[in-house]
């Protein structure tokens, strides 16, 4: 009889960890995932120790990195590129606040269903007008939704135009949980488990999706429309779909933000720059895996916050990154380190050989010479001409 | 040098008198004042120190940074120094507040953000440790979104008193018989706008004007040009603007270049925020009316009024600039809280708690060199209100405001418990 339990299997020989149907890790990654867990747990005793690492922050980076996560399953796998998947996270984020706002709903659970909701209908809509395009298109008319969206909130006074909106429903000013009136400290600290819960879930989900013969027609159609068109996949349909699924976790993650916030202004939530980091947090933490999206979020949203503190050039410290990540990490954080990754091939080598270092550095010494030698050249053409 | 007669030390270094008559024998403090932390005090300010707004946001770091300057040579509050830390406000109002919060920070100053200010005042009052705003001016603040506060204070005038002084000004200027057609060139936010509700509202109350065009120019546009071919078309008696900093200097010199100021009177509440930044051609051709809130650095005359000229002194030989409205933004804030909190000191004998500071700062008066300040039981200071007609100054090398008019706060601000709206459409 097959095990339909979560527990210990043997495959090939090899001890597996079953977590659910299709999903089994390995003794080594069941360990780096009960430590990731362990980890994020944590968060707020790690956030405890030093006044610089705020939770609020550490929430936030969880919150953008679900949207990622979201987002991700077009970029990776349908090969689509939304600049704007903001529109999806306002709507969640606009929806929970004008509940608690205009219509004093308090209700975490409400809130937060709502937004997906709103965020759903949405994507439906916009997905059905921008999908009818591929390519760069696409991209734009995703800009321009989102655009279209950020002007109506900024212009309107009933979305509190550009001053925003409060999220601090009922005599106790913010949320309940399950009908329970919190403090400002156990609601913080409560939200956040909250948060891990339900972005362990979607992830949960999002792996099952991905694993899916639905995926599978997903990345069909990535790598080609037309064939996929040929074999039967309804390609239209499962774009859509995939649009609207990937919408749902921004609306979600919009949500969550306007919760934890307790405020929304259209600037942090709707314009086309929080598109841009949305992707961006994806391609930093590596696109071509599940959870890079997650660390992304994580790491992009804390530079910004300590960057601040660092200088005040803290936009351009965003810049150093991308550079950093363009040209010698184009995997992505977690896409690095994994097997096979650069940081992951750079150990080994290393372990197997210590010296490596030094071709490393003779090879990093050879590659300036040759940039700073073509340059020349360059400039030589560019003074003298072609002789 | 002035001497100050009565109060404290510390008062009188932030009115801006040199020192107390009879200083020393420390005949203010009438209780024993034991239990007092042997460190400083540390003090977050959140302020644009970077970017567009950083032409104001500058401003208020220079004047909280002047007061604690003052403060520490006057010996502290109760023998405390004050250590300030100045953080760029960003986006991150309320997150730059929770970590001053975490940081151990007894009092925050700022923001300048009017939208930002709303989103954090909610936020001081439910973590407890008292914010006095530089600015975030936004009207609605105690009226609607924190109606009953403990914690968060707001040193500047709020919007209402100088939307209000402008459209008494322009009656004053120009007589209510000749104030028929007006039109108005505002940013496109949430501040742009309420100036101009607020205005309009009120002018129409003092005189029969007709509202001719409303024009809403994005934030740092470059272009404005389309407004002012409206109102060379329009011709209107008045244009009102709410414009500040950078964008004024771009509407000022798009307007010369179209003679606009040949067709119609400019009022402005804070044009002269681009006081460090306008040439003295436009601002000549200009004549334009502008308020300066509750601080102008030439009112009272400065060599009848030494703090005034002290202040001005030390703006310009420690940054270089004329001190604005903004300046006393920063400076009339950390000066609210620091005389508040000695006297609560004085009266309980130890060091206050974070509550004891609220109400000490509630009704609390105190001067500084723009004069005497209330800071309201509704949490909202009061000060007078200054107006005058833009022009140049050979001697200062910079604009300057002739012919002054003052708005005492009755004047220009409903009674308590009355919505700002509801008393204008009242009169």
């Amino acid at each position: 009889m097959r095990n339909r339990l979560p527990g210990l299997v043997s495959r090939d020989g090899e001890r597996k960890v079953r977590v659910m149907r299709g999903l089994e890790l390995t003794l080594r990654q069941t360990a780096l995932a009960l430590v990731g867990l362990l980890f994020l747990f944590a968060l707020p005793d790690i956030a405890r120790l030093s006044p610089t690492i705020q939770l609020s922050v550490l929430h936030q980076g969880v919150v953008f990195g679900l949207a990622a996560v979201g987002l991700n399953l077009l970029v990776r796998h349908t090969q689509l590129v939304s600049f704007g998947h903001a529109a999806f996270f306002g709507t969640g984020a606009y929806t929970t606040a004008l509940l608690a706002a205009k219509y004093n709903v308090t209700e975490f659970a409400l809130l937060l269903i709502a937004g997906m909701l709103l965020a759903t209908l949405m994507a439906m809509l916009i997905g059905y007008l921008s999908l009818r395009h591929t390519g760069l298109y696409f991209s734009l008319l995703t800009l321009a939704f989102g655009q279209l969206l950020y002007a109506l909130v900024q212009g309107q006074a009933f979305f509190g135009s550009s001053d925003g909106l409060p999220v601090r429903p009922g005599p106790n000013m913010r949320p309940d949980i399950f009908g329970l009136a919190l403090p400002p400290d156990a609601y913080e600290v409560l939200m956040y488990y909250l948060t891990v819960v339900l972005v362990v879930v979607s992830l949960l989900v999002m792996w099952r999706l991905i694993n899916s013969p639905f995926g599978a027609a997903l990345d069909a159609i990535g790598q080609d429309r037309t064939r996929a068109q040929f074999i039967g996949i309804p390609v239209r349909r499962y774009v859509w779909l995939a649009f609207v699924v990937s919408a749902v976790y921004g609306g979600m993650a919009g949500a969550l933000y306007a919760m934890v916030q307790q405020h929304v202004r259209p600037g942090p939530v709707l314009y086309f720059l929080r598109s841009g980091d949305i992707l961006f947090m994806a391609i930093l933490g590596g696109y071509q895996t599940l959870l890079g999206p997650l660390v992304g979020g994580i790491v992009l949203v804390l530079l910004q916050d300590m960057g601040r503190d660092l200088t005040n050039y803290f936009d351009a410290l965003t810049g150093l990154v991308l550079l950093a990540l363009v040209f010698g990490f184009p995997q992505g954080i977690v896409g690095s380190l994994k097997k096979g990754g650069r940081v992951r091939n750079a150990a080994s080598s290393f372990k197997d050989d210590p010296a490596v270092i030094g071709s490393w550095l003779s090879s990093f010494t050879e590659s300036l010479v040759t940039a700073a030698s073509r340059s020349v050249q360059n400039v030589k053409v560019l003074v003298f001409g072609v002789k | 040098m002035l001497k100050a007669v009565g109060g404290t030390a510390l008062a009188a270094a932030l009115a801006g008198c040199s020192s107390l008559i009879g200083a020393g024998t420390n005949q203010d403090t009438s209780g024993e004042v034991s239990d007092v932390p042997d460190e400083p005090i540390q003090a977050g300010l959140q302020t644009f120190t970077e970017g567009p707004a950083a032409v104001l946001g500058l401003q208020s770091q220079y004047g909280a940074e002047l007061a604690v300057e003052r403060i520490n040579a006057a010996g502290g509050i109760a023998g405390r120094e004050i250590q300030l830390d100045v953080k760029h406000e960003a986006d991150a109002y309320v997150e730059n507040y929770t970590q001053f919060v975490s940081e151990g920070k007894e009092v925050t100053f700022g923001p300048v953000s009017s939208g930002g200010h709303a989103a954090l005042a909610p936020e001081v009052e439910a973590q407890g440790v008292v914010n006095v705003s530089t600015d975030g001016t936004v009207t609605t603040l105690y009226e609607e979104t924190v109606p009953d506060p403990t914690y968060s204070f707001r040193f500047q005038n709020y919007d209402v008193m100088e939307c209000v002084s402008a459209a008494r000004e322009t009656v004053n200027r120009l007589g209510a018989e000749n104030v028929n057609t007006v039109a108005g060139i505002n940013p496109n936010y949430a501040f742009g706008k309420d100036e101009w509700k607020v205005y309009t509202t009120a002018l129409q109350k003092l005189t029969d004007v007709e509202i001719v065009y409303e024009g809403f120019p994005d934030l740092l546009a470059d272009d404005m040009s389309t407004h002012i071919t409206e109102i060379n078309n329009q011709q209107p008696d008045v244009t009102f603007s709410s414009q500040w900093g950078g964008d004024v200097v771009t509407m000022m010199n798009q307007a010369a270049a179209n003679n606009m100021f040949d067709n119609t009177q400019l009022v402005g509440t804070v044009l002269y925020s681009a006081v460090n930044d306008l040439s003295q051609d436009i601002v000549e051709q200009a004549q334009a009316f502008s308020g300066s809130r509750n601080y102008y650095w030439g009112e009272p005359e400065p060599s009848r009024w030494s703090p005034g000229q002290k202040m001005l002194d030390d703006a310009r030989s420690k940054w270089d600039i004329i001190p604005s409205g903004h300046f006393m933004s920063g400076y009339g804030a950390v000066a609210s809280w620091a005389t508040a909190t000695e006297k609560a000191v004085n009266l309980l004998g130890g060091w206050p708690s974070q509550e004891q500071i609220a109400m000490s700062l509630e009704g609390h008066g105190f001067f500084t060199p723009a004069g005497y300040h209330v800071m309201s039981e509704r949490h909202q200071g009061l000060s007078t209100t200054y107006f005058g007609e833009m022009g140049w100054s050979g001697d200062v090398g910079a604009p300057v405001l002739n012919d002054i008019n003052s708005y005492s706060p009755p004047d220009v601000s409903p009674p308590p418990g009355t919505k700002s709206i509801d008393w204008i459409e009242s009169w």
